[in-house]
C-alpha cells in the first residue's frame, strides 16, 4: 500500500533537490509545453521528443531516483501502447506519408499508425518522467509553498491562497498518517480473522467495512484534535502569517531557469519558423 | 505447546533509504501456561516482536514457531493458513478501542468468532459470555460502541477476542490510559483468564504489574534480547540500564531485607503479600 512509485520524495542531496522549488514549478510547466507543442514532421517531433527524453532521464539520474521506480511508473502504460495502437490501425489518418506497413486482403495499414502512437506515448513518457523529477526532489511541504507563492498574485481578488497552502499542506501531512492508520486497523481486524487477501467476496466487502469505518472515526477525531490545537496556537486564517521557509533564489536556480526558457523558446521557435533540421543538413526525412 | 523465536531478526521498510532493523537475532520461548511480560523502553522493538506471534509480520530472518504454524522468513517454509494461528494466538493491540466498527457491541464481540467458522447463533453466546467475563452485563448488549467510555470500549475490544478462545492472548500495553482502578480490574480479568489456562503475554511499562502479576520477565532492548528471567530476579539487576524502575514495594522490600529483616522476597507481589511477610517476621 505504500508503494506509490509516481509521486514520492526521494531523500537525498543532489544538486535538483537544491534547485529552488518555484523553479521546478516553473521548469516543469516550461517543459510540458514544450514537451506537447506539436512539431511538423515525424523526423523533427521524435528529434525534439528524444532530446527532451534524454534530458529528463539525465535529471531523473541527477537525482537518484533509482531505475526501478521509474520502470514502475511507467508500467501502467503497456496498456495504453495497444490501446493507441489498435486505435491507429482500425483508425488511420487520411494522409499517410510513411508508406504501408502491410497490405492483407486489402486491408492497409500505414507505418503512420505506428509512428503516431510512438509519438504519443513517447510524450507520455517524458511527460512522466518530468513530473516525477518534480515530485522525487521536492517535498510535498516544500511545493505547497511554492505553490501558494503562485498564487499570492490571486489575493487581490480575495481567493484564500495561504488557505488552500494550508488545506493542502496538512492533507499531504496526513497520507502518511492515515496509512499508517490503515495498517494498523488492518492487523487489528486480521487478528480477527478478517482474510483481507483471500477469502469470498462476501466476506471481503465485511472486510473493507470493518477497515474504513475505524478509519473514518480515527480521521474525524483526529480532524477535531488539529482544530482545537491549531486554535489553542493562535491560529487564524485571516491573520497574515509570516513564515519559516523563506524562499530565496541563487546562481543554480537562474541557471535553471535560463536553460529551461532556452529549450523552451528553441522548441518555439522550430515550430514558428517551419525549421526542418534534416533539410538544412541536406537529408530529406518524413 | 511453546511459541518459540529462533535467530528472528525484522527489519521494516527494508532495501529503502528509511529501512530500520527493529529486531536482532531474537531467541526466546514462551511455554504454555505462562504469564509473561515483555518490557523496555519506548521504540525497542515490543510491538513488534509480538506481531509475529500471529503471523502479522513475518521475520526477515529466521522463524517464529507455534505448534505446528511455522512463521518463516523464507516464504516456502512458511505455512500458508494463517486464520487458525490467529485464532489460537490472540492479539489485543495498543489501544484497541480504534478497532469497533459494528453497530452493536455484541455483533462487535461476535465478529471474530464469526470469523473464525462459528455459526452465528453460536458465535453470539460467545460473545455474551466474553463480555460477561470482561465486566459488561446485558444492558451493553444492543448499545452501539461508539458511545461507551474509553474504558468500556477497550474492555469490549477485548471480549472481542476473548469470544475466540485463543489459547494465547498478547496483549500491547492494556492499562495505558486507565484510571488505577481500572487498571487493577483489568489486570484481574487477565489473571482470572490465564488461571482457566490460558497463557498471557504482557508488555507493559508498569513494573508494578511485572511485579504483581507475571511469572516470567523478557527485557528487550534495542531489537535484542537482553534478559529473560523473573520478577523477583529482575529488579535485582541494574534494570535503570533499560529505562526501568524497579516498583517501589520492591525497593522497600529490598530495603527491609538489607536493614536485617528476614523476609522471602519472592513471595512479595503486592502491597497486601508484604505486610503478610513483615507480620511473619517480626511475629
Ligand atoms: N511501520 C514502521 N515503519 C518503520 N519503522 C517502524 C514502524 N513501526 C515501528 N518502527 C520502528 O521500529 C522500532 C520499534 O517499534 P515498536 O513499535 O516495536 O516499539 P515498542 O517497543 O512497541 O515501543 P512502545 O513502547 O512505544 O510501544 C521503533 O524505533 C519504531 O520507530
Ligand atoms: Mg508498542
Amino acid at each position: 500500500m505504500k508503494n506509490f512509485a509516481l509521486g514520492k520524495y526521494v531523500p537525498f542531496d543532489s544538486l535538483v533537490h537544491r534547485v529552488d522549488p518555484r523553479v521546478k514549478i516553473f521548469a516543469t510547466i516550461a517543459l510540458l509545453v514544450a514537451i506537447f507543442l506539436p512539431q511538423e514532421t515525424y523526423s523533427m517531433t521524435f528529434l525534439v521528443e528524444g532530446v527532451l527524453f534524454l534530458l529528463a532521464l539525465t535529471l531523473l539520474f541527477i537525482s537518484h531516483v533509482r531505475f526501478r521506480d521509474i520502470l514502475l511508473s511507467l508500467r501502467s502504460l503497456w496498456f495504453l501502447v495497444i490501446f493507441l495502437l489498435v486505435i491507429y490501425i482500425v483508425v488511420p489518418k487520411k494522409e499517410n506519408v510513411l508508406g504501408i506497413a502491410w497490405n492483407l486482403n486489402g486491408w492497409i495499414v500505414y507505418w503512420d499508425a505506428f509512428a503516431e502512437a510512438g509519438k504519443i506515448v513517447l510524450r507520455l513518457v517524458t511527460m512522466i518522467m518530468v513530473t516525477m523529477v518534480l515530485t522525487a526532489t521536492t517535498k510535498p511541504l516544500d511545493l505547497t509553498y511554492a505553490l501558494e507563492w503562485y498564487m499570492t498574485p490571486l489575493k487581490v481578488v480575495r481567493f484564500p491562497a495561504a488557505e488552500v497552502a494550508m488545506t493542502v499542506s496538512i492533507a499531504l501531512r496526513f497520507i502518511p498518517t492515515l496509512l499508517e492508520d490503515a495498517s494498523r486497523v488492518m492487523k487489528a481486524q486480521a487478528s480477527r480473522g478478517v482474510d483481507f487477501e483471500h477469502g469470498r467476496l462476501w466476506q471481503k466487502i465485511t472486510g473493507l467495512t470493518a477497515l474504513i469505518i475505524p478509519l473514518f472515526v480515527s480521521s474525524f477525531l483526529r480532524s477535531e484534535e488539529l482544530a482545537n490545537a491549531m486554535e489553542c496556537r493562535g491560529y487564524d486564517p485571516r491573520k497574515k502569517r509570516t513564515r519559516y521557509r523563506t524562499f530565496r533564489l541563487h546562481v543554480r536556480d537562474v541557471l535553471g531557469l535560463l536553460l529551461v526558457a532556452a529549450i523552451l523558446a528553441g522548441v518555439i521557435v522550430l515550430l514558428a519558423m517551419h525549421i526542418d533540421l534534416f533539410a538544412l543538413w541536406g537529408i530529406h526525412a518524413l | 505447546m511453546p511459541i518459540t523465536f529462533r535467530d528472528v531478526s525484522f527489519t521494516y521498510a527494508a532495501k529503502t533509504p528509511f529501512s530500520y532493523e527493529a529486531l536482532k537475532g531474537i531467541n526466546l520461548q514462551i511455554d504454555e501456561g505462562d504469564f509473561v511480560a515483555i518490557v523496555g523502553r519506548t521504540g525497542c522493538g515490543k510491538s513488534t516482536l509480538i506481531q509475529h506471534m500471529n503471523a502479522l509480520l513475518n521475520p526477515s530472518q529466521g522463524c517464529v514457531e507455534i505448534d505446528d504454524f511455522h512463521n518463516d522468513s523464507d516464504k516456502k517454509k512458511r505455512t500458508k493458513k494463517v486464520k487458525p494461528l490467529r485464532q489460537k494466538v490472540g492479539m489485543v493491540f495498543q489501544f484497541p478501542e480504534y478497532q469497533l466498527f459494528e453497530e452493536t457491541v455484541e455483533k462487535d464481540v461476535a465478529f471474530a468468532p464469526k470469523n473464525f467458522g462459528m455459526k452465528p447463533e453460536e458465535a453470539l453466546q460467545k460473545a455474551h459470555e466474553a463480555l460477561g467475563e470482561v465486566g459488561l452485563d446485558e444492558s451493553f448488549y444492543t448499545r452501539s460502541p461508539f458511545e461507551l467510555s474509553g474504558g468500556e470500549k477497550r474492555r469490549v475490544a477485548i471480549a472481542g477476542i476473548l469470544a475466540a478462545s485463543p489459547e494465547f492472548l498478547v496483549v500491547d500495553e492494556p492499562t495505558a490510559g486507565l484510571d488505577p482502578k481500572g487498571a487493577e480490574t483489568m489486570m484481574d480479568l487477565f489473571r482470572s483468564i490465564h488461571e482457566k489456562g490460558t497463557t498471557i503475554i504482557l508488555v507493559t511499562h508498569d513494573m508494578d504489574l511485572v511485579l504483581k502479576y507475571c511469572n516470567k520477565v523478557i527485557v528487550i532492548d534495542d531489537g535484542e534480547v537482553a534478559e529473560i528471567t523473573t520478577p523477583d530476579h529482575l529488579f535485582d539487576v541494574d534494570v535503570e540500564r533499560y529505562s526501568l524502575q524497579s516498583p517501589l514495594l520492591f525497593s522497600f522490600a529490598s530495603s527491609l531485607l538489607k536493614g536485617g529483616l528476614a523476609i522471602e522476597r519472592d513471595q512479595v507481589s503486592d502491597v497486601p503479600s508484604l505486610a503478610k511477610e513483615i507480620a511473619r517476621c517480626i511475629r
